[in-house]
């Protein structure tokens, strides 16, 4: 049925005069905010392939110390050399690696604690439940870059604490998210009828609750994925980053910041391209939220 | 749409917050500064001499004003038995006077002690005290005073560290008559003299120390041409005029009072911070001048740079010989050959610190300037000696040998203090080229790191010391301060202790000189260690700020200084 009409309207539009798509929405779709998404993903792209083949696209080694120190932006040095003679666009390429992998990892882990603890809590509901959002709150009452601190002090400086820490300082937020949502969706008579059916609680949950209810965890991840890249840069700047041959990029910006009156670029691309990959993965999500909410969808 | 809109103009909001924060920051009360007429003042600047001149000043000294002096570290204590650390000592060095003062020329002369004689044995010294000094309670400076004061520096309770081994063969003090005290020691050692002109060992009133016992750190009393008004956590130490002050030393033009009516120390970590204040004119000096700021303070015509190297032992990197194959002479040399020290300092240090070639800097006595130039870096030979000790380099460029890879661990300390950590990275890319892996450990606690879990292979140190004797500490095979069982390189060195041994106690002062001069030859010819820099101690000061002055382990003295009006 639903067949015969597509071909209807498909001939109704091959005899029309009007193309498929008004001029208005073609300008809708190069709007500012558009515009703004395409630049955004393409930034993105830019600086996912710079993590992946640094090699490709850095023009020098990031740890030739060969170059004059503390040379001014030059065609032949884009971002000018540092204090020890590298080529500083080099080392911010290849420093993009460990700057997205602790974004990247910590909202990964971060996601999938927080929404185990969640889905535990919400869907086995209980005893259970109490426990699991009692500890949930205890954990939210320090805010989330304290305990990040606190963490990444307490275990030393490695790419592993870093990533722990981070992700630990998210783990209250996915899991009340999850929870939230499961609580509604179980109260749903599509779940009273599956079960009245007799499907086992745990097909239940794979193959009705956790398929309705997660789609606010992917939103909610890919904006924390920005404050991921923030913090794990601050926890860095703050000297409990790695200390690596080619530093991340909050390292980098910290480690130039004594030099700011003499050598500016130093410490200003590095921080550039955090502010640019964080606002890129922001625009992003809001984009994405914007799609899956139902109550902001646009008419 | 709209959250994207918000979400944009937050972030340009921030943009331009931190845009202006940047701004406010770098002119920051710029039109404080009102010193118009100063622009004929040259800045000048003296390296490696203990009394630099500040600007050319035509007229008399000025008493009056306040001096604003910012520090890179907060003291740790105004004790100066119980001080460890120099940012403390820097404070408290113009709280208290010493029995000796160290002059320049590096001889010892008298302070509170109008002289002094050795008894032939060289196991006691006499010394005959001023009868005039009081002290800022009103105490009188007598025998009993120093007899009270260097007892207890060596008293376990009073926890001392530097203090008690700078008075290492210190033994008991008799007092003779109200102005003569006798000081007995254990072992006859030259270097005693000279530690006695340190600030660590420093003389307080004995009325206030029994007074506020362990509060004593916070309630200074001293003899010195300052007086302690109060000190705030973290903002600083506030001194004032000691109107009494009529005993200053031959290091100093001024014997009597000093000019300043206060001294006032300011607490700024943040190096942007300490020396923007001091071009906007908010402070009048600020210490531990970063390199890179150095050429652009000197070529301002508001502010001079005075920079003085300090005496001791240089930053030393120590090769730890308790691993393998850093026991054998030819590894080490290869790490002598490859690390070029020179690119390091000239690169990290832009030209301001001066590269060190031996285990002691120079002006320290007994320093062999013969060493200068005395290696040169060599990339093929390293590469060269590592093969006859059979190590092969592996597909990534390491050396391999028995399946085990050449690796150094090389622990250094946070924060970043003198770009040591900077340091470590150049080296780590340097011995890449002849297939050494370096991993760098960063830590806060290198006292657990290296000191008492011995878990490094290269770890630099450094020392400020008055007498070669401080050579002692780092590589007489005595000294087992690494886990209680070996110095910091695990040196273990018949000759070298022969020498130390004999240096300390030899009284003519030239073969005192030359049994230094072979102790350092051997640990260069055995490639102990490699030198890396001689620190200097360095303040950016206002060209209203004339005549600052400096001793030789670079302690600011502020007896002869004077702001021009």
């Amino acid at each position: 049925m639903s067949g015969k009409e597509t071909v209807l309207a498909k001939t109704v539009w091959k005899y029309d005069e009007k193309p498929p798509i008004s001029r208005q929405r073609l300008l809708g779709r190069m709007s500012v905010p558009n515009l703004l998404i395409y630049g955004a993903g393409s930034i993105i792209l830019f600086i996912i392939i710079c993590g992946i083949v640094p090699g490709f696209i850095a023009p020098y080694s990031p740890t030739d110390m060969a170059y004059d120190i503390m040379a001014a932006p030059s065609f032949a040095h884009p971002f000018g050399t540092d204090y020890y003679g590298r080529d500083v666009f080099s080392v911010v390429v290849h420093g993009s690696r460990d700057s997205l992998f602790i974004g990247v990892a910590s909202v990964l882990f971060g996601g999938l604690v927080g929404g185990l603890l969640g889905a535990l809590a919400g869907y086995v509901g209980g005893v259970v439940d109490t426990f699991i959002m009692r500890c949930i709150e205890v954990l939210m009452t320090i805010p989330g870059i304290l305990l990040a601190l606190a963490i990444a002090a307490a275990l030393g400086p490695s790419l592993f604490n870093i990533v722990l820490a981070v992700s630990l300082s998210a783990v209250p937020g996915y899991a009340r998210v999850l929870r939230s949502q499961i609580l509604s969706i179980k109260g749903r008579p599509f779940i009273t009828a599956a079960r009245s059916i007799g499907t086992p609680g745990w097909l239940i949950f794979v193959r009705h609750v956790l398929p309705n209810s997660w789609s606010p965890l992917l939103v909610m991840a890919t904006i924390g994925l920005g404050t991921s890249i923030l913090v794990g840069s601050g926890l860095s700047f703050l000297g409990l980053g790695i200390i690596k041959e080619i530093p991340d990029w909050g390292t980098l910006l910290s480690q130039g910041r004594g030099y700011l009156t003499v050598a500016w670029w130093i410490s200003t691309f590095p921080g550039l391209a955090i502010t640019l990959l964080v606002l890129s993965v922001n625009l992003m999500g809001d984009r994405l939220r914007d799609k899956i909410d139902p109550k902001q969808k646009r008419a | 749409m709209s959250r994207v809109k918000k979400n944009w103009s937050a972030s340009l909001l921030l943009l331009s917050l931190t845009l202006i924060l940047a701004i406010t920051g770098c002119s920051g009360a710029g039109n404080n500064s009102k010193s118009p007429e100063n622009k004929e003042a040259k800045a000048s600047n003296t390296t490696g001499t203990a009394t630099n001149k500040g600007a050319e000043d035509n007229g008399q000294p000025v008493s009056g004003g306040e001096l604003t002096f910012a520090l890179a570290g907060a003291p740790d204590t105004l004790d100066p038995h119980r001080n460890g650390w120099a940012t403390g000592a820097r404070v408290f060095r113009v709280i208290y006077d010493n029995l000796v003062v160290l002059d320049s020329d590096n001889t010892v002369k008298p302070w509170l002690a109008t002289e002094w004689t050795v008894s032939p044995d060289g196991k006691s010294y006499t010394f005959k005290l001023r009868n005039d000094v009081k002290f800022h309670d009103g105490t009188p400076l007598n025998a009993e005073a120093i007899k009270y004061n260097y007892d207890r520096a060596i008293n376990p309770e009073t926890k001392a560290i530097t203090a008690r081994s700078l008075l290492k063969y210190y033994e008991s003090a008799e007092v003779i008559d109200e102005y003569t005290v006798k000081l007995n020691l254990t072992t006859p050692s030259q270097a005693f003299l000279r530690n006695l002109t340190q600030p660590q060992v420093g003389i307080i009133s004995p009325t206030a120390a029994e007074k506020y016992g362990d509060q004593y750190g916070h309630n200074p009393v001293g003899t010195g041409p300052f007086k302690f008004v109060k000190w705030e956590e973290n903002v600083g130490v506030t001194l004032e005029r000691n109107d009494e002050y009529a005993w200053g030393p031959e290091l100093v033009a001024n014997h009597g009072k000093p000019y300043l009516d206060r001294l006032v120390f300011k607490v700024v970590p943040e190096e942007a911070t300490r020396i923007g204040s001091v071009q906007s004119g908010q402070l009048l000096a600020a210490d531990t001048v970063p390199p890179q700021n150095i050429a652009a303070l000197k070529n301002d015509k508001k502010t001079h740079i005075y920079q003085v190297n300090t005496e001791g032992l240089p930053f030393t990197l120590f090769i730890n010989q308790s691993n393998a194959p850093w026991n054998e002479l030819k590894a080490r040399q290869a790490l002598q050959l490859a690390i070029d020290v020179e690119k390091i300092v000239k690169t990290l240090y832009l030209g301001t610190y001066d590269q060190a070639w031996s285990s002691l800097t120079p002006g320290t006595f007994g320093y062999d300037a013969s060493l200068e130039n005395g290696i040169k870096p060599d990339v093929d030979k390293a590469n060269q000696l590592l093969d006859e000790l059979g190590w092969v380099k592996g597909s990534d460029g390491i050396r391999v040998k028995d399946g085990k890879r050449l690796a150094i661990r090389y622990v250094e300390g946070s924060p970043n203090r003198e770009k040591r950590q900077d340091i470590a990275s150049i080296v780590q890319q340097q011995l890449k080229q002849i297939g050494i892996e370096v991993n760098i450990n960063i830590t806060k606690d290198i006292k657990v790191v290296v000191f008492e879990n011995d878990d490094y292979d290269v770890y630099g140190n450094g020392q400020m010391n008055p007498d070669p004797e401080g050579l002692r500490t780092f590589y007489h095979s005595k000294t087992q301060n690494v886990a209680g069982k070996h110095n910091l390189g695990s040196i273990v060195n018949e000759n070298i202790d022969k020498f130390l041994d004999e240096g300390l106690v030899e009284t003519d002062p030239v073969k005192r000189a030359e049994f230094y001069k072979q102790a350092q030859q051997e640990i260069s010819k055995q490639a102990i260690i490699i030198p890396i820099y001689v620190f200097p101690y360095t303040v950016a000061a206002s060209s209203k700020v004339v005549d600052l002055k400096f001793d030789t382990l670079g302690y600011p003295l502020f007896n002869d200084l004077y702001l021009k009006p």
